[in-house]
């Protein structure tokens, strides 16, 4: 137990100063970064869709799942809402929006969880779905921005934009539900051991229907504050971003196989692909050399994670053998 | 175990049989409703695109019959559709350009394999990786797309046709798939992929090197995806560096409809290929139905998930409990 909790420890320090290194790197390249507007309104306030999402991305890859359609369900959802309020006005728009964002979340979960179809494929193909869903009811045209959106989009206050709140909220209340509850235990129990968990009488349906809508519901989120910064959005807007917030939890030291990560790291690598993405766009370098940065560092970062992981596990496999040789004299 | 393998057995054809009764459902349903669906043209069209689907999904079965996964598929081929049509342009042949294709697809894939043997990095996580890298050294390489490419770079699709009618890489198509079948069914090698993704430890303890046939398989899957690019790539004088992206979606939709599941271990390569069939319908039907080509990805998102629901349905009760919501 000792082991995993020095594991961890080190692996978010190392983002930390993975982060403080990029990040006084850009700066002394090129000073404008520094300056407060800068960072506010274009470094932190472009990453705050990726950071919502990954929030949840990261309990669902905790308990050895994963969502590909979360890009999907944001284009979806905020197109849905942009043509209600369209229609019946602003409170309507957000309403539908939600709705529409739980109701993708409800049916990637009950297939997963009720029917027990792996993840990845109910996931890749409701992506077709929604992508397909959300191409077909505009028929290719883009949407625009209704007033509530702008208003988490592209409002400030107190000099800084709204969006950045409401990410800064979600961050916690995601960190205390998965490192303080019990509803978090229970998900790295799935992840860890499933039909364990199940035994100790978690009912392990009723809690992945759970963290897919509420993915869905942060997805709508995401998609209210997108669709406010663009103030349009085109149907295949979304598809990137599937794999994008994958890269982030990964990166934050998340497992893909489950049972391991937390969220801090999750948090820290939000914010290296934040400064990274901007850092870059700063620099003058073109957006497929970012692409490139992207692959490298999540590569990076694997093997890191890989042979962190191997020398803690041999260490702890000496320790019990030198626990057993004492034992047995 | 006598009794069980044939349980498997018959399982593993219903999933197949369905698949089949589905597809000639569709098939009468587009006679009687879709009038010109039966077009000479439109049938050759369809069938060029079921030939570069299915030359791809062959390679994914094998992938996911390991049970890993190959998501990088879509932006490997548009990179070898840049090799192959940069060759093109110099005046080389098809003779020489597809088996250099096909040797850059089995060394870009063979890293893919690498990553995930050698450095334990999962499927997904390795090759969404490689697919960043992929899809981020194109554009500096090349400047948007090559164009104004001659003719002998699409002799493949313009000029060579089997009887005069039938596109040509009807023939690499049906190379593949006879060669894939007969692999699949009788070589040693394949009994290797399916053991592996049935139990990865079992088949290291009985001898199967895993690590290299894991990654002997992405290098295979790598040159069916050379010959996929070339016949993606050969189809217009202008080739572009995002040609393919997200063609990765569709081959593996097509193993996934075929009834092999990405837990490993298990199905068919001739479910592939109706799999595969299948999705190549789904947007010339439409089209010939009178519904806007828009609602294309919907139908085809909503068939997998119809498939793999009910495929799932079927075998939920002989399903181990320890098969896990989730899992791989």
């Amino acid at each position: 137990m000792k082991t995993v909790k020095k594991l961890k420890f080190t692996f978010n320090i190392a983002l930390l100063l993975i982060l403080i290194v990029i990040f006084a790197a850009i700066s002394i390249l090129n000073p404008v970064f520094l300056s407060p507007e800068y960072l506010l309104n274009v470094v932190l306030r472009n990453v705050v869709e990726l950071g919502l999402i990954s929030l949840p991305m990261t309990l669902i890859i905790i308990t050895g799942g994963i969502d590909l359609s979360v890009g999907n369900i944001m284009v979806l959802s905020a197109m849905v809402g942009a043509m209600a309020a369209g229609r019946m006005g602003s409170v309507a728009g957000v309403i539908v929006t939600f709705l529409v964002g739980l109701a993708c979340g409800l049916f990637n979960g009950i297939i997963i969880a009720k029917v027990k179809v792996p993840a990845m494929v109910t996931t890749l193909a409701s992506m077709f779905l929604f992508l397909g869903l959300t191409r077909g009811m505009t028929g290719g045209d883009s949407v625009y921005a209704f007033p509530a959106a702008e208003a988490v989009g592209s409002k400030l206050f107190l000099g800084i934009p709204v969006q950045i709140f409401i990410y800064m909220i979600c961050a916690v209340l995601f960190y205390i539900l998965l490192a303080k509850s019990t509803f978090g235990r229970r998900l790295f129990g799935i992840g860890l051991n499933s039909n364990a968990t199940k035994y100790c009488g978690v009912d392990i349906e009723k809690m992945l229907i759970r963290i897919y809508a509420l993915s869905g519901l942060m997805c709508a989120l995401a998609a209210l504050i997108m669709i406010g910064r663009f103030s349009s959005l085109r149907y295949d807007a979304g598809t990137n971003i599937n794999l994008k917030v994958i890269t982030i939890v990964v990166l934050g030291g998340t497992s893909i196989l489950g049972g391991t990560g937390d969220l801090k790291g999750t948090i820290l690598a939000t914010l290296i692909i934040g400064v990274l993405n901007s850092g870059l766009t700063v620099l003058n370098i073109p957006i497929d050399t970012q692409t490139i940065v992207h692959g490298t560092i999540l590569i990076i970062s694997l093997i890191a994670y890989e042979i962190v992981n191997r020398r803690t596990s041999s260490k702890r496999l000496k320790e019990v053998k030198t626990e057993l040789l004492k034992k047995t004299g | 175990m006598d009794n069980s393998q044939k349980k498997n057995l018959k399982k593993l054809m219903t999933t197949e049989f369905y698949l089949l009764l589905f597809l000639i459902l569709v098939l009468l349903f587009l006679a009687v409703f879709a009038k010109g669906f039966y077009d000479l043209s439109n049938l050759m069209n369809l069938l060029n695109r079921f030939n570069y689907v299915l030359i791809a999904a062959v390679g994914m079965n094998m992938i996911i019959i390991t049970s890993n996964i190959d998501v990088s598929a879509g932006a490997l081929v548009s990179v070898l559709c840049i090799i192959a049509a940069s060759l093109g342009k110099q005046g080389l042949p098809i003779g020489v350009f597809l088996p250099v294709t096909m040797a850059a697809g089995a060394v870009l894939s063979m890293i893919n394999g690498l990553f995930i043997t050698k450095l334990h990095i999962p499927a997904i996580v390795a090759t969404l990786a490689t697919t960043q890298l992929f899809q981020g050294v194109l554009p500096l390489a090349v400047n948007g797309s090559i164009y104004d490419l001659p003719a002998t770079f699409t002799w493949l699709a313009y000029d060579a046709k089997l009887f005069g009618i039938f596109p040509a890489s009807t023939v690499l198509m049906l190379v593949v798939i006879v060669t894939g079948l007969l692999f699949m069914k009788y070589s040693k090698f394949s009994k290797k992929l399916y053991a592996i993704g049935n139990n990865k430890n079992g088949a290291r303890l009985a001898g199967v090197n895993v690590d290299r046939t894991i990654v002997i398989a992405y290098t295979i899957a790598g040159a069916l995806y050379g010959i996929t690019a070339v016949i993606i790539g050969t189809a217009s004088q202008r080739v572009t560096t995002t040609m393919a992206n997200g063609k990765e979606m569709t081959f593996i939709a097509a193993v996934v409809l075929g009834g092999t599941s990405t837990a490993g271990g298990s199905g068919k390569l001739i479910g592939t290929v109706i799999g595969a069939f299948i999705l190549s319908l789904v947007s010339p039907a439409i089209n010939y139905l009178g519904i806007s080509p828009d609602w294309s990805d919907a139908i085809m998102g909503g068939i997998i998930i119809l498939s793999v629901v009910a495929s799932a349905v079927n075998i939920k009760k002989k399903r181990r409990i320890s098969a896990a919501p989730g899992g791989r």
